[in-house]
C-alpha cells in the first residue's frame, strides 16, 4: 500500500485527508509557501473549515493525492 | 470498608494555620536587603509601531537606578510552546511594535515604587499607530491588519479532530440541530497579583527568582529562553501563592524584567502588578465563537457531532493553543460520540492574550454542549436526565486516536442525581426552575509543548534517624491544597502521621522537576511520584523488618499506623521508629532516600484519567427585574478515590463560585482594545453572600492510573455550573441564551422579547 509523504517535511501518512490535516496544522512558511505553488491559499483553506463540512481538507487532500511523493 | 489510615479522611490543610494567622509568606509580602522596586511602562495603543523611546529624563530622576527598553534585552522570543518555536511569540519588552494596550515597552528600577512610577511618566515613547483588529471573525478576513506579520489571516493555531463518518451519520439521524454561541471571557482574578523578585549574582552569573507562579519549572525555562541563560543557572522558588486559576503559567513581564533590572543594577528587584495591570495585562479565559451541530435518533441516542470554534486569542499564544484543542475535546464528554469532527482556529487580535483559566477549555465548550442537549431533549420529548443517561460513557469507552476512559462513574452519578432531585426539589415555587449539566475533566494533560526531557513529575523522600521525613517536591500548591494532598499520600504510603512529614515544595534547585499546577494534574501526577518515592523507602524499611522477624518470605509485611508488621498477624511487628534507626545504622549511617517519578504512557492524547459527574441547579427568576437567584446546587462527582474530602469540598465550592461568575456576571468589555472594568469595583465577582447552598455527593470509583485510585477532583465542576443555570432559567421562565454572563438586563430583555413574540402569536 502506498503512503504519502508530506512535500515539506518528514510526515508520512496512508491517507491524504490525514496528510491534509497535518499540513494545515503547520504554521511555518515552508508549508504555506508550497500551497501557493499549487495555486492554493492557506487562509482560504482554513477559513472554509470554519463552516460545517470538510471542504478545506477535501480540497487539499485531492491535491496531495496527486502531488505528494508516494512511499512504500 | 476504608482500608486507609489517612487517605479519604477530611484533613485540614498542612499550611492552613500559617495562612490564617498571616505567618505564610507570599511573594507580594517579601522584601530582600538592598531591594529595588520595578515598574513597567505599557503601551496605550492596541497596535502601533515604536518609532523611538527616550529614557534620558527618567534616568536623571533621583532614586532611579536603571531604565531598560527592548534594546537592553537579549532579543529573540519566548513562550510556553517551546516545541513549536514559531508559537513562542512573546518579547521581554516590545522592540518594533506593540500589539495590545498594556504591552510593556520599558521598565524602571528605583529605590521606591513611587519613584519608579514617576520615572515612567518621564519616558517619552513615540508611536506610529497602526490599524488594529479586535474581533476574531474580523481578524481572519483577508484584509485584516496582521498582529504578527508571519501569521496569515491572523491564524495563530488550528486543531482538527475527527473520527467515524460524520457526514454519513448526519444523513442517518432522525433529528439534526445546529446552534451558535458567543462565549465571553473571564478573568482569573486572583487575590495575589503577579509578583516577582529577581536577584542576580554577578560573580557567579546565577539568578534566583521568587515568583507567584503556577509552575516554577515553566518559569525557569521561560527565563532561560528569554535571558539566553542556562536553565541550571536559574533558580525559581515559589512561595505561597494567593490564587492563580490558570493565569500564572506563562513567563510574564514581572519576572523577566525584574531579572534584567537586577542584572543591570546588581541588586534584587521586585515587580508587583497593580490591580489595573492584573486585569488589563494578564492572561484570561478564552472567548470564542462556537458552532455545534448534533444528529440524534428519535430516542435521543447521539449519532454525530460537528463543532467549529474560532477563539479570540489576543496578542500572543500563552496556553491558548491548548485551550483550543481541549475545547474540542471536552465538548464530546461525557457522552459516547460515535462520529465526531472538530475544527478549531485560534486568532491573533490586538488585545491582551487569552489562555487557560480554571476548567481549561471546558467551561465555554460545556456551556454550548449542555445547553444544546437540553434543547434537543425538549424537541424530542425526552427528560433531560434521561437523554444524558442514554448517551453516557462507560468504563473502557474510547474515542479513536484521542482518549480512553479507564474509570467512569457517570451513570451512577446520574442515578444519584435523579434520586436526590426527586427527594429534594419535587416542589418548586413560581418562576423557579431546575437545570442539569453533565461534565468530565482531565487529571493532568499528556502535553509536552514545553518540550521537557524530564519525567512529568518527580519527588524525593528522605527519612531521618528520628523517623521524621523530608518530602521534596516541585509540585505547586496555588491554593488548591496540593501540599496537604502530597503529605497525605506520603504519610499513607509510609504508614506514618502527617505530623511526621516536613514538606519542601516548589524550589527548582532542591526538587525534582514537576510541570506545575494546571489541568488538575498534581493529585494524579505528583501524587504518583510521591507515592513511588515513599514506596521505595518503605521497601527498604520492610526489608529490615523482615530480617529482624526472620519469618518465612511468603508473609507480606505492611507499614501502617507507625508500625511495620506481618499483614496477617498485625501483633507481630515493630515500631516504625525503631526500624528506621536500625535501617540507618545498618547502612553505614546513610539516610533512607526514595525517589519517585511519573510520566503517563499509552494513555492517549489527552489525560491518564477523567473525573465525571453531573450538576443540578435550582434557580428563581424575577420577571420584573430579570434578576436570577441561584437557590441551590447539587453536585454528584466521580473523582476516583478522594484523597482529602475537606479539600475537595472547598475546591468544588470555589469552582462553582467561578462557574457562577462566568454564567452570571463576570465579563471584560473592551472599547478599541481597552478593558473598561479593570478593578474590583467594576469587575463583578460572586461573593460569599451570593453563594447558594451546595450539596455534594461522591460516587467513588477506582482509577487504575491514579494514586490509590484517585483522579481529578473539583475543577471539573467549574464547567457545568453556567449551563446548568442557563437550563434552570429556561425551565423557570422559558428563555434561552446563546451566550454567558446572564446579567439581569440580558434576562429582562429576553423575557420582554418572549412576551412580545407570544403577544404577536396571540393576535394572529
Amino acid at each position: 500500500m502506498s503512503n504519502y509523504r508530506c512535500p515539506c517535511c518528514r510526515k508520512i501518512s496512508s491517507d491524504p485527508h490525514d496528510l491534509a490535516r497535518h499540513f494545515l496544522g503547520q504554521t511555518d512558511s515552508k508549508h504555506k509557501d508550497w500551497l501557493k505553488t499549487k495555486g492554493l491559499s492557506y487562509a482560504q483553506l482554513i477559513t472554509s473549515q470554519t463552516e460545517f463540512g470538510n471542504k478545506g481538507y477535501d480540497t487539499l487532500a485531492e491535491v496531495l493525492k496527486k502531488e505528494a511523493p508516494k512511499v512504500e | 470498608m476504608n482500608e486507609y489510615s489517612i487517605i479519604g479522611k477530611p484533613t485540614t490543610n498542612v499550611d492552613g494555620v500559617a495562612k490564617v494567622t498571616g505567618e505564610a509568606v507570599y511573594t507580594f509580602d517579601m522584601t530582600l536587603p538592598n531591594m529595588l522596586h520595578g515598574k513597567l511602562l505599557r503601551s496605550p495603543h492596541p497596535h502601533a509601531r515604536i518609532v523611538s523611546i527616550d529614557t534620558s529624563e527618567a534616568e536623571k530622576l533621583p532614586g532611579v537606578k536603571a531604565v531598560i527598553t527592548g534594546k537592553d534585552t537579549p532579543g529573540g522570543k519566548y513562550g510556553l510552546w517551546r516545541r513549536f518555536r514559531e508559537l513562542a511569540d512573546q518579547e521581554i519588552l516590545a522592540t518594533t511594535k506593540v500589539r495590545f494596550i498594556g504591552d510593556p515597552v520599558a521598565a524602571v528600577a528605583a529605590t521606591s515604587e513611587d519613584i519608579a512610577e514617576k520615572a515612567l511618566d518621564l519616558i517619552n515613547v513615540e508611536y506610529e499607530p497602526l490599524p488594529a483588529v479586535f474581533e476574531p471573525l474580523e481578524a481572519i478576513k483577508d484584509d485584516a491588519p496582521l498582529v504578527h506579520d508571519d501569521f496569515e489571516n491572523n491564524i495563530n493555531a488550528t486543531r482538527h479532530i475527527e473520527w467515524g463518518n460524520v457526514d454519513k451519520a448526519f444523513k442517518n439521524a432522525d433529528y439534526v440541530r445546529e446552534d451558535r454561541f458567543n462565549l465571553l471571557s473571564q478573568h482569573p482574578a486572583p487575590m495575589e497579583v503577579h509578583s516577582s523578585i529577581a536577584s542576580y549574582e554577578k560573580g557567579s552569573g546565577r539568578l534566583t527568582v521568587w515568583s507567584s507562579t503556577q509552575s516554577p519549572y515553566f518559569l525557569q525555562l521561560g527565563l532561560a529562553d528569554a535571558l539566553k541563560m542556562r536553565e541550571g543557572n536559574i533558580r525559581v522558588i515559589k512561595p505561597h501563592v494567593g490564587g492563580a486559576f490558570g493565569g500564572k503559567n506563562s513567563t510574564m513581564p514581572d519576572s523577566v524584567n525584574a531579572a534584567i533590572l537586577s542584572m543591570k543594577t546588581g541588586r534584587p528587584v521586585k515587580i508587583v502588578f497593580n490591580r489595573e495591570e492584573e486585569f488589563s495585562a494578564t492572561e484570561k479565559r478564552t472567548a470564542m465563537h462556537l458552532a455545534i451541530k448534533i444528529g440524534l435518533k428519535k430516542d435521543g441516542t447521539l449519532l454525530a457531532k460537528e463543532v467549529k470554534i474560532i477563539t479570540d486569542g489576543g496578542a500572543y499564544t500563552g496556553l491558548g493553543a491548548t485551550t483550543l484543542y481541549l475545547a474540542g475535546t471536552w465538548i464530546t464528554f461525557p457522552y459516547k460520540t460515535p462520529n465526531y469532527r472538530y475544527d478549531g482556529f485560534r486568532t491573533y487580535t490586538n488585545k491582551m492574550w487569552s489562555s487557560s483559566v480554571r476548567g481549561f477549555g471546558a467551561v465555554s465548550a460545556v456551556y454550548a454542549a449542555e445547553t444544546q442537549i437540553d434543547r434537543a431533549a425538549r424537541d424530542l420529548g425526552i427528560d433531560p436526565i434521561e437523554i444524558r443517561r442514554r448517551n453516557a460513557m462507560t468504563t473502557g469507552y474510547e474515542a479513536p486516536g484521542q482518549y480512553k476512559v479507564e474509570s467512569c462513574g457517570i451513570l451512577p452519578c446520574i442515578d444519584k442525581m435523579e434520586q436526590r432531585v426527586k427527594e429534594k426539589w419535587a416542589n418548586l415555587d413560581k418562576d423557579e426552575g431546575i437545570g442539569f449539566a453533565a461534565f468530565a475533566y482531565m487529571s493532568g494533560g499528556i502535553f509536552n509543548w514545553i518540550d521537557t526531557p524530564y519525567a512529568f513529575s518527580g519527588a524525593m523522600v528522605k527519612v531521618n534517624i528520628d523517623g521524621t521525613v523530608d518530602l521534596f517536591t516541585q509540585a505547586s500548591d496555588i491554593g488548591q491544597g496540593h501540599n496537604t494532598v502530597s503529605v497525605m499520600i506520603c504519610a499513607e504510603e509510609l504508614g506514618i502521621g502527617i505530623e511526621d512529614i516536613r514538606l519542601h515544595p516548589a524550589d527548582t534547585a532542591t526538587t525534582l522537576t514537576d510541570l506545575g499546577a494546571w489541568g488538575s494534574r498534581e493529585t494524579l501526577m505528583n501524587g504518583n511520584a510521591v507515592k513511588a518515592a515513599a514506596a521505595e523507602v518503605k521497601k527498604k524499611l520492610i526489608e529490615v523488618a523482615r530480617m529482624k522477624l526472620g519469618e518465612n518470605i511468603v508473609y507480606d509485611l505492611d507499614a501502617k499506623d507507625k508500625r511495620i508488621y506481618i499483614a496477617l498477624r498485625p501483633e507481630r511487628g515493630f515500631s516504625y521508629y525503631d526500624i528506621v534507626k536500625d535501617a540507618i545504622k545498618g547502612n553505614d549511617g546513610e539516610p533512607l532516600i526514595g525517589i519517585g517519578h511519573y510520566t503517563p504512557h499509552r494513555k492517549g492524547m489527552v489525560s491518564p484519567a477523567y473525573a465525571m459527574g453531573i450538576m443540578g441547579v435550582r434557580a428563581k427568576v424575577d420577571r420584573e427585574t430579570g434578576q436570577v437567584e441561584v437557590k441551590e446546587v447539587i453536585v454528584v462527582h466521580d473523582c476516583g478515590q478522594t484523597i482529602n474530602p475537606l479539600g475537595a469540598r472547598g475546591q468544588v465550592e470555589g469552582s462553582i463560585q467561578m462557574g457562577l461568575g462566568f454564567g452570571l456576571c463576570e465579563d471584560l468589555p473592551t472599547e478599541n482594545g481597552l478593558i473598561l472594568n479593570p478593578s474590583f469595583v467594576d469587575y463583578k465577582l460572586i461573593r460569599i453572600r451570593e453563594m447558594p447552598q451546595i450539596e455534594l455527593f461522591d460516587v467513588p470509583t477506582y482509577d487504575p492510573e491514579g494514586p490509590y485510585g484517585a483522579k481529578e477532583s473539583a475543577e471539573a465542576t467549574t464547567a457545568p455550573t453556567a449551563p446548568a443555570l442557563a437550563n434552570a432559567i429556561y425551565n423557570a421562565v422559558g428563555v434561552e441564551f446563546d451566550s454567558n454572563v446572564l446579567r439581569l438586563e440580558k434576562v429582562l430583555k429576553a423575557l420582554k422579547e418572549k412576551e412580545a413574540k407570544e403577544k404577536g402569536k396571540g393576535r394572529r
